[in-house]
């Protein structure tokens, strides 16, 4: 009797076993990649708004402070979207009439609010405050990138738990003098190996990594 | 509540969906989170920051007495209540009503929409139907045919509004109802439990449910605080079992027709054969151990002048007039006992009572019935007849915040504000002007009793907080703009409480009624009189008279004594239980007259043989989901006449018909020999500590001796004083309410699945008839070698650096190891997602700085982690260091008696160590080696050594 299954079906068996056991350990560790990589977190992706509200020409050309806007990131947890009245006191006197500015008259109008699409997404189990990272010398530019040359804003870290860890472990890396939180492009003065841990003692800087420091 | 694990699915049902589940849960992972829109405000209200709270006073009123509040708001929703530190009735303390009360807001059963009859309509029909000249064709020119019910209220506001009503309606009733609201009289009784060294409470449940019980469980703690410097007694002599009861050194349980008799027999000892003596005084019943009652009398002697005796207001007039010449007799009269004005309206006017009413219902002079939150048809004695007596008035008006059974026989029905919804005022029990003021905008279409009322005076339209401004304003209790920012701001006008009135002499006691007798089980003749049992009414720690049964949070709460959630029973002592021949969950059956009862039984340690004792408040027939799903019985249906504390001669049978699973937390008295929470008698205690002990040495243990806690400034921990603690609950609410604890409901309840992060154990100790109760607050104790940390096998639970154990819900996946190693059984899992049926609005009672819990997730006390961080976070902002001491946990800044203290290992001057270094300070199961944080103070009590029997 001829055999049943010719000679290359022995490799094909092997071979079989080695793509399954490829894809025991390659799926998981391709999916682990995945939700690691700009992809999953929509990083570099920019968000389109009701308004096109550049930042570039906002932060960047006209060189006007993030706090103007964002007033309550140095007493609260959110740095807050600002309420329309913050547009008016400019754009009564400039580009009065443009059409992409209709949504801010028609609220101020109305009353009702600009629907704004949320750019850095953090999961509802993470409670992160603006104020304290401000008032400890972490500058904007440290988690939201160089906001100030995005036209349309998009979420430049990962914002993983990782990353947020990194700095956690070592905050003395990333401080410096709170005068000079909202500048974007910052350079230390003195070399930032000196300079941390002077503004970690100062600023009572702690690595803080309890699970509760975020999550509650 | 929720009701997914009860389905009908058939096995081969089943493993397709499991297989089904199995392949598409792959999935799951495939999307990405949802885009979020941000709503910024458009003009940004001056006084708000987005994130960070804003508190505002205000107060609640029951029962017409206000409690001052200070409520936190969120985004303009308010999301916790705080007691108002300054406020006489409140003292920074709250009661498990006012910590619940919140969630009234946001009830989802809440009327919503006004109408007429079945039909829909609005508030400009109801005001051009109301409006005097339409009404008065319809009532009278005089009003003779307008009736109004109110709830005795203390409101300047209302009263002014009333007032002008009148002018309108000259010949118009109004009658003031409350179930339980205290007698109606001129002055009210007052005490000041500091000074006094012996403190009597005879059916009086001083620190749980009479007026200013907040006050004087804060007075009756401070002088309990440390045994080694002396403390009060407090003797009580009760029928049922009550907080006070619980917390006493010395307690006496007698059948309540016995009270009278004890009083009187206690005013003879002591010499009160004055004027104001009883004509006679009965012999005692068999059953008043008068050993006892000679021992206190001579305690009480010895501190004439420095003891105070008390008798419930619900007790007959007799009674409370006995207490008072006692208290003349002992000359505590001025010091720690006295009367001041009563501050509710037309109070001591007869002609107000509800009987009154229902007499004019029954002689059809009624016309239009005006009903202002009282829902008449539920909570007054059945036979008054009220709920068929009300649709003899041709037009009922009624002001309700449910469709309730008063609502179903409304002609006009107008959804009630919320107390958080409305601008008002009243005064507190002492007579404190208080204030109520709005955090929110009514969520409904619904209107307050203030505007009710300025409607049916012709100002429909009338701005409730200018009519309260310009009240105030008239009555000249706030005369400058100053003086009216200052109430807001505050809550309440200091010092505006009432002094005391000089005590008209008084007249004669009347007879008082021998008591009935004993059915006790030794007596022979209990087998052949059946109807020889007594019957106590109680309001309820929960629910009050009825009003708050639609609370989830209350329904589940498990009464202070009982530890029976969603419900109501018949409380009897073990031994009537065994003459009875029921056990817990059986039903009884009441009989008196032609009144009937049906009830199943529940057996508490510590009650008077031959009664059994009901609370009002359940047994509800309206349209409230909570309020139905709370399986009890309605004891208006055999409650004889208003005020009335107990009734004689009812005769209790079996009556299987009645028999349910009661819903208990706790259905264990003992502690099984162990000493988990400990007790000592106060000689035994200072015999004990005088002595020079060594400070307890750590235990053995093969760990390395450096635990890795301690790298941060603060080192978190707790000290509950069991001395102190009377087991009111309001904690657990507290916590509740803070922490975003699901309600699960009474089905699970039954499995043991309440998710309370903070429980209250109450343990007896001595005989059976009555025992010592000790009451412990039970929560996450923070161990230092936490058992729950080794097992988890995913790493959810961990140890933070400021010594707290951690639970991360975003890495729970369910196993339940960890609450299975846990030796104090603290940790809950949410076997259902509880919140997955709460609408919109019920949502937003919901504290955003705490994670609302998935289904399959463990939880458990965090130390109010949210509280410390954001304390860390507001000290950093500042540039200031953070105090320990300044971080309060939601339970302990409910806490009437400040047992609770938080504070950090530190910090050795915060009164938290203080405490932890007495020589009573101990841990739960100590020998296990867990290290907790949480350290209790063993309970004293300060027995009278006459009648030591510990």
């Amino acid at each position: 009797m001829a055999a049943l299954f010719p000679r290359w079906s022995n490799t094909a068996a092997r071979a079989s076993l080695l793509a399954l056991a490829l894809l025991v350990v390659g799926v998981p560790l391709g999916l682990m990649a995945f939700v690691r990589s700009s992809n999953a977190s929509a990083r570099y992706e920019p968000v389109k708004q009701p308004i096109p509200f550049d930042h570039q020409i906002h932060a960047g050309r006209l060189g006007i402070n993030c706090v103007y806007c964002h007033a309550t990131v140095m007493r609260s947890p959110t740095a807050g979207i600002p309420p329309t009245q913050t547009c008016v006191p400019c754009h009564s006197t400039v580009w009065i009439n443009s059409s992409e500015l209709a949504p801010v008259r028609r609220s101020m109008q109305t009353g009702k609010p600009i629907t704004w699409n949320r750019v850095d997404r953090l999961p509802d189990f993470v409670y992160f405050d603006h104020s304290v990272h401000v008032n400890k010398g972490v500058g904007c530019e440290s988690c939201h990138g160089r906001v100030d040359k995005m036209s349309t804003v998009y979420q430049a870290k990962p914002l993983t738990m990782g990353w947020c860890l990194s700095c956690h472990r070592m905050p003395a890396g990333q401080l410096r003098p709170v005068e000079a939180v909202t500048i974007m492009g910052y350079t230390p003065a003195v070399a930032q190996a000196r300079l941390g841990p002077e503004l970690a003692a100062k600023y009572h800087v702690r690595s803080l990594t309890s699970c509760t420091t975020c999550h509650r | 509540m929720t009701n997914d694990g009860a389905n009908d699915l058939t096995r081969r049902g089943f493993l397709k969906f499991v297989g089904a589940s199995l392949a598409l849960a792959g999935l799951d992972g495939c999307t990405r989170m949802p885009a979020e829109k941000i709503l910024p405000y458009v003009i940004e209200p001056p006084e708000l920051t987005p994130g960070v709270p804003v508190h505002y006073a205000t107060s609640m009123v029951l029962d017409g007495y206000a409690t001052g509040l200070i409520v936190k708001a969120r985004e303009g929703r308010p999301i916790k209540i705080e007691g108002n530190p300054g406020h006489p009735a409140s003292l920074g303390a709250t009661d498990a009503i006012h910590q619940a009360s919140l969630l009234q807001l946001y009830d989802g059963d809440r009327a919503t929409s006004l109408r007429s009859g079945r039909q829909r309509s609005s508030w400009a029909q109801l005001s051009a139907a109301f409006t005097p000249s339409s009404l008065r064709s319809r009532v009278g020119a005089r009003g003779a045919g307008l009736y109004v019910v109110l709830e005795p209220t203390s409101s300047p506001l209302v009263i002014s509004l009333l007032n002008r009503l009148r002018t309108l309606y000259p010949d118009m009733r109004v009658y003031y109802y409350a179930p339980l609201a205290g007698p109606n009289e001129a002055t009210v009784a007052r005490y000041d439990l500091a000074p006094a060294d012996v403190i009597l409470c005879v059916d009086a449940d001083v620190l749980g449910t009479m007026p200013m019980h907040l006050h004087h469980a804060r007075a009756f703690a401070d002088r309990r605080r440390d045994p080694r410097h002396g403390m009060n007694r407090l003797y009580a002599i009760e029928p049922s079992l009550t907080v006070t009861g619980m917390s006493a050194d010395e307690r006496m349980r007698c059948r309540p027709s016995a009270v009278e008799p004890i009083l009187a027999h206690l005013l003879s000892t002591l010499g009160g054969d004055r004027a104001s003596g009883p004509a006679a005084a009965p012999p005692l019943p068999a059953d008043v151990p008068t050993a006892w009652l000679a021992a206190l009398a001579s305690d009480l002697r010895a501190h004439a002048g420095r003891s105070v005796v008390i008798a419930g207001p619900h007790q007959t007039p007799v009674a409370r007039a006995l207490a008072a010449s006692l208290n003349d007799v002992l000359g505590n009269a001025g010091h720690t006992a006295w009367h001041s004005a009563s501050p509710l309206a037309e109070a001591g006017a007869s002609g107000h009572s509800i009987a009154d009413l229902a007499d004019a219902l029954r002689s059809g002079g009624v016309r239009a019935l005006v009903c202002g939150g009282v829902n008449v048809a539920y909570a007054a004695p059945a036979s008054l007849g009220l709920s068929s007596l009300l649709t003899r008035s041709p037009e009922r008006l009624y002001l309700g915040m449910y469709e309730d059974e008063t609502a179903e026989r409304a002609t006009w029905f107008v959804p009630q504000s919320h107390y958080l919804e409305s601008w008002g005022d009243a005064r507190a029990y002492d007579g404190t002007l208080s204030i109520v003021q709005p955090l929110v905008q009514p969520l409904y279409d619904s209107k307050s009793l203030v505007e009710l009322l300025a409607m049916l005076g012709g100002q429909a339209a009338a701005d409730p907080r200018m009519l309260l401004r310009q009240s105030w304003q008239e009555a000249g209790l706030a005369p400058t703009d100053e003086a009216w920012t200052s109430a807001v701001r505050t809550g309440f006008v200091a010092g505006s409480g009432f002094a005391p009135v000089a005590t008209a002499p008084r007249s004669p006691i009347g007879p008082v009624t021998t008591a009935a007798t004993s059915a006790s089980p030794d007596s022979s003749t209990t087998a052949t009189a059946p109807d020889r049992f007594e019957v106590v009414f109680a309001p309820d720690y929960r629910v009050h008279d009825g009003r708050f049964a639609n609370i989830g949070w209350l329904q589940e709460l498990p009464d202070p004594i009982t530890k029976l959630t969603w419900g109501n029973a018949a409380l009897v002592s073990p031994a009537t239980a065994k003459l009875l021949g029921v056990s817990d969950g059986d039903g009884l059956a009441l009989r008196h007259d032609s009144a009937s009862l049906t009830i199943p039984a529940l057996i508490v340690p510590g009650l008077a043989d031959g009664t059994a004792t009901i609370h009002f408040g359940y047994g509800r027939r309206g349209h409230e989901h909570a309020a139905i799903a709370a399986a009890g019985a309605d004891a208006y249906t055999l409650w004889p006449a208003v005020g009335v504390p107990f009734m004689s001669n009812v005769s209790i049978e079996r009556d299987e018909s009645a028999s349910r699973a009661l819903a208990t937390t706790h259905d264990h008295w003992s502690m099984e020999g162990r000493d988990q929470a400990r007790i000592q008698t106060a000689a035994a205690y200072v015999a004990s500590s005088s002595t020079q002990r060594p400070p307890r040495a750590p235990l053995p243990t093969l760990f390395q001796p450096e635990h890795p806690n301690g790298t941060s400034p603060h080192q978190w921990a707790m000290t509950i004083d069991l001395g102190t603690c009377i087991g009111c609950s309001a904690c657990v609410v507290a916590c509740q309410a803070e922490n975003n604890i699901p309600v699960v409901g009474y089905e699970d309840v039954l499995k043991s699945r309440e998710m309370h992060w903070l429980r209250i154990d109450r343990y007896a100790t001595g005989p059976e008839e009555n025992p010592a109760v000790v009451t412990q607050p039970m929560l996450c104790q923070h161990c230092e070698m936490a058992p729950c940390e080794y097992v988890c096998p995913v790493g959810a639970t961990e140890h933070s650096s400021d010594g707290l154990n951690e639970m991360i819900y975003n890495r729970c996946v369910g196993t339940r190891f960890c609450s299975n190693n846990c030796p104090y059984k603290v940790r809950r899992f949410n076997w259902f997602d509880y919140n997955a049926e709460l609408t919109e609005v019920e949502r937003l009672v919901k504290n955003p700085d705490v994670t609302v819990r998935e289904r399959g997730v463990m939880e458990k006390c965090t130390f109010c982690v949210q509280r410390i961080r954001e304390a860390e976070i507001a000290a950093a902002d500042a540039g200031t260091a953070l105090h320990g001491g300044d971080v309060r946990t939601a339970c302990q800044q409910a806490c009437p008696t400040n047992a609770i203290v938080f504070g950090s290992l530190t910090e050795p001057e915060t009164t938290m160590m203080q405490r932890r270094a007495e020589p009573r300070a101990y841990t739960v199961l100590e020998e296990l080696g867990t290290r907790p944080r949480v350290t209790y103070l063993a309970r004293i009590r300060n027995a009278n050594p006459e009648l030591d029997h510990a």
